[in-house]
């Protein structure tokens, strides 16, 4: 299967080469809607296995070697986020793997799950889903988040100021915060800014230049699968069909870049995650995501309203155009 | 035009309930949509312990601030709509700024400090006209961009990301020129001289001698002159 993918792959960036150079270089373009083939991945749960014998899984490794140049490199006294006597600070535990941080931008989670009277043990890569529809760059006040034409989500830390909005918008809570760097260090450190917020890219320099994510390349048992996003959403469901399994990301937050197939329902995936979690020393510290099924969009409500603003104006110009014409006519008296 | 006397009562009619709506609808909505906008959409209610004051724990939760935020932004544009409509059928341009405003201004403010006589009015300040332009463009710029981040949240719709950073660019200045804005508006009141036109906003009408003798060119006009 994997073969079969890369396979896949290379054939598409070599056929489509030059419809990718146009859509890659398209940046600059008000496009609405993309021309661009989005690409996506399939991770297998029946084929991860987190490792086993590794100190670190390899697509973990691969991720913090291919991105350590981009990991933040924070001032020594990093101020508190003012009024409040705190701050994000993981510079001194740069080498966790075991949650996402802002040194980690993917790690494995294990969960030992039963159903259908039968045990397993499952290794979840956990990492940005790269929605369809992502709440973390439509509501980042900056713009400085953004879905990319190829289906990335892409944080330019350049730009952002670590409000962190993002993470709270986000299902997964997976964009990790890390303070006393970027721009607002250049503003007013302390008084407004919280940091940087760092999160898996997809690899999007290496996607661009025709090459799979370093995760995808690194894994020795071929189950994160990397391709156009269409093929990968084939890919799961076939592979569920194959295995009766259930997949993850195709519905959840009205549609993901990232399909899971797993041999078991992913609520109970979920609740044993959740109960992890809850054992930790500090279960509300961010990066060790759940798995909720159907989780909504949190732009939804919002997006419901908007047809409210297509009504307004319609409605002001009829209502001042009445109104106009009897106080014009004499009937009411008006200015 | 239809400006009259409100016999017996010493006032005159300025405004009538077209612009009471308007003032009244862009007001509130526009300081929602602030409230919203800096503590809500910029997640500062959380972040300088806002959220904590009685009644506005509601301010940090983003889902339901992104939401009050897109209501009042219909009610604003509603009112936009209705006002350039209103006005513009009636040919009424009253508020729109004259040749001299700003020198006009200068002299009022100065005026005001005792430095030299009032120039005489028409209906509105030269002050209150040129106020009414920049306040207007900031809002216009607030509604164009916002109409574009609406459009960007969409599914199936996402704009390019240089796009959408001048846009968010513009609509965080167009906020802050707002804010400006409305200082310098408010600030007026500061003065004892502006505040016969308080009453105005509430009611539409203000005193008949502070017409008389602060906005003489629109009172002859409208109303020695017709009668």
């Amino acid at each position: 299967m994997s073969d079969f993918s890369r396979r896949e792959f290379l054939k598409r960036s070599a056929a489509a080469g030059v419809a990718s150079g146009v859509a890659l270089t398209g940046f600059g373009r008000n496009a609405v809607a993309s021309d661009v083939a989005q690409v996506g991945t399939m991770i297998d749960l029946t084929r991860c296995d987190g490792c086993k014998g590794l100190d670190t899984p390899a697509c973990v490794t691969a991720c913090r070697e291919e991105n350590k140049d981009r990991f933040p490199d924070p001032v020594k006294d990093i101020p508190d986020n003012w009024p409040q006597k705190k701050k994000e600070d993981w510079s001194g535990k740069k080498d966790l793997t075991n949650r996402l941080t802002p040194y980690n931008w993917t790690f494995v989670q294990n969960v030992n799950v039963e159903h259908g009277g039968k045990r397993y043990d499952l290794s979840v890569p956990r990492r940005c889903m790269h929605c369809d529809n992502p709440p973390c760059a439509n509501v980042c006040p900056l713009s400085a988040n953004h879905k990319m034409p190829e289906g990335p989500v892409v944080i330019d830390s350049d730009i952002c100021l670590g409000g962190a909005k993002c993470r709270s918008v986000c299902p997964w809570g997976i964009p990790a915060r890390q303070a006393g760097v970027g721009l607002y260090m250049k503003i007013i450190p302390g008084i407004a800014g919280g940091g940087v917020m760092y999160k898996c890219d997809l690899c999007y320099s290496r996607v661009k230049s025709g090459q799979m994510p370093a995760c995808v390349e690194a894994c020795p048992r071929n189950a994160i699968v990397f391709g156009e996003k269409e093929k990968m959403r084939a890919l799961a469901y076939k592979r569920a069909a194959e295995t009766n399994g259930y997949i993850y990301g195709d519905k959840e937050n009205g549609g993901t870049s990232t399909f899971y197939v797993s041999p078991v329902p992913f609520e109970k995936i979920h609740a044993e995650l959740m109960k992890q979690k809850a054992a930790q020393s500090h279960p509300k510290t961010p990066g060790f995501p759940g798995m909720p099924v159907d989780v909504e969009n949190f732009t939804d409500t919002a997006n419901g309203i908007a047809w409210s603003m297509a009504i307004a104006p319609v409605a002001g110009i009829a209502a001042a155009a009445g109104a106009a014409y009897k106080t014009m006519k004499g009937e009411k008296k008006d200015d | 035009m239809t400006e009259k006397i409100v016999k017996n009562k010493e006032k005159i009619k300025r405004h009538g309930l077209s612009v009471l709506f308007v003032h009244c609808a862009v007001a509130i909505s526009t300081f929602v949509l602030i409230l919203t906008g800096l503590f809500g959409q910029f997640p500062m209610a959380g972040r300088y312990m806002i959220n904590r004051l009685p009644g506005l724990s509601w301010l940090s939760d983003f889902s339901v601030t992104l939401s009050v935020h897109y209501w009042a932004a219909a009610v604003l544009i509603l009112a936009i709509t209705y006002h350039i409509v209103f006005h513009g059928i009636r040919r009424d341009f009253d508020m729109l700024p004259r040749k001299g405003d700003m020198k006009g201004s200068v002299k009022l403010i100065m005026a005001t400090f005792g430095y030299g006589k009032e120039p005489e009015n028409d209906k509105y300040l030269p002050e209150q006209r040129l106020a009414y332009v920049f306040i207007g463009f900031s809002l216009l710029i607030l509604v164009f961009t916002g109409a574009v981040k609406v459009l960007d949240n969409l599914p199936d719709i996402n704009f390019s990301r240089v796009f959408m950073f001048w846009i968010s660019l513009l609509h965080n200045a167009g906020t802050i020129m707002v804010i400006i804005g409305i200082v310098i508006h408010l600030s007026a009141f500061i003065f004892k001289e502006n505040w016969p036109l308080l009453p105005g906003i509430f009611t539409g009408k203000i005193d008949l001698e502070y017409a008389k003798r602060r906005h003489s060119i629109w009172y002859n006009r409208e109303f020695v002159r017709k009668s």
